[in-house]
């Protein structure tokens, strides 16, 4: 897929569990861990907002493109 | 709540529809085999008031034809029964759109095309008789069948997008 979710990296460089995340995001940790590993088809706004605030980082950092070959 | 409430209404009629085409096909048989091997007067007091007398006075074999054609045509249509009590079963109004059901669907479209191109041909079938001096009075709507055929399709087709969007849905976080 073309566009990589860096979740995990983040996550680790704040040294958060996905546990923690799901708590303060607000999202469950079934569409955490389907965002976590890429199987989301789409996220709002309002998810990658919470998650922004959360991990204190921009969209770019979580949201990536890379060309597919 | 209401949607519940009609599905499961429709889920009994549909169950009740699908014995009694049971029994009008097993009865149907049974009449046909009787009046062949056993009894040829059966054929004056086939099941649904049909009186197939003449036509068997004419040709036994173009009596045997039509009667397997109305066999044909009640077991086809029981089958059909028999896709729409397994949707009602498979059918889960929080996940209403599923792969189960739309196969279903899409064979329920194609039973109901073969019933129509089947109904074609037997009236065809059914005016060369009646040109030959035999006296057939049944009719076979076969447009229907086919109009009914294309609508189902389309609406399988429609439940393919629905799976679609709801796996989208599902997967947005």
């Amino acid at each position: 897929m073309a566009i990589i979710v860096n979740l995990d990296v983040m996550m680790a460089k704040r040294k958060m569990s996905l546990n923690e995340l799901s708590e303060k995001v607000g999202l469950t940790l079934s569409n955490l861990s389907i965002l976590k590993t890429g199987k989301a088809k789409a996220i709002r706004f309002s998810t990658l907002e919470s998650i922004c605030e959360t991990l204190d980082c921009q969209p770019g950092d979580i949201l990536e493109f890379k060309a597919d070959n | 709540m209401k949607t519940d409430k009609t599905l499961s209404i429709m889920k009994v009629i549909s169950w009740i529809t699908l014995i009694g085409l049971c029994i009008k096909t097993g009865a149907l048989i049974f009449s046909f085999i009787v009046s062949i091997f056993f009894n040829a007067e059966k054929a004056k007091t086939l099941p649904m008031d049909i009186d197939l007398s003449l036509l068997y006075s004419f040709n036994a074999g173009h009596y045997a034809v039509i009667v397997l054609l109305m066999i044909f045509f009640l077991t086809m249509k029981t089958f059909i029964f028999y896709l729409v009590t397994k949707i009602f079963s498979k059918i889960n109004l929080s996940h209403p759109f599923n792969l189960n059901v739309a196969n279903l669907i899409i064979k329920i479209s194609y039973a109901l095309l073969g019933i129509g191109l089947i109904a074609m041909l037997a009236t065809v079938y059914k005016n060369w008789l009646v040109k030959n001096g035999a006296f057939v009075l049944l009719k076979w709507e076969y447009g229907v069948y086919l109009f009914m055929a294309g609508i189902v399709f389309i609406v399988a087709q429609l439940f393919k997008r629905g799976i679609e969007i709801q796996s989208e849905n599902e997967l947005t976080v």
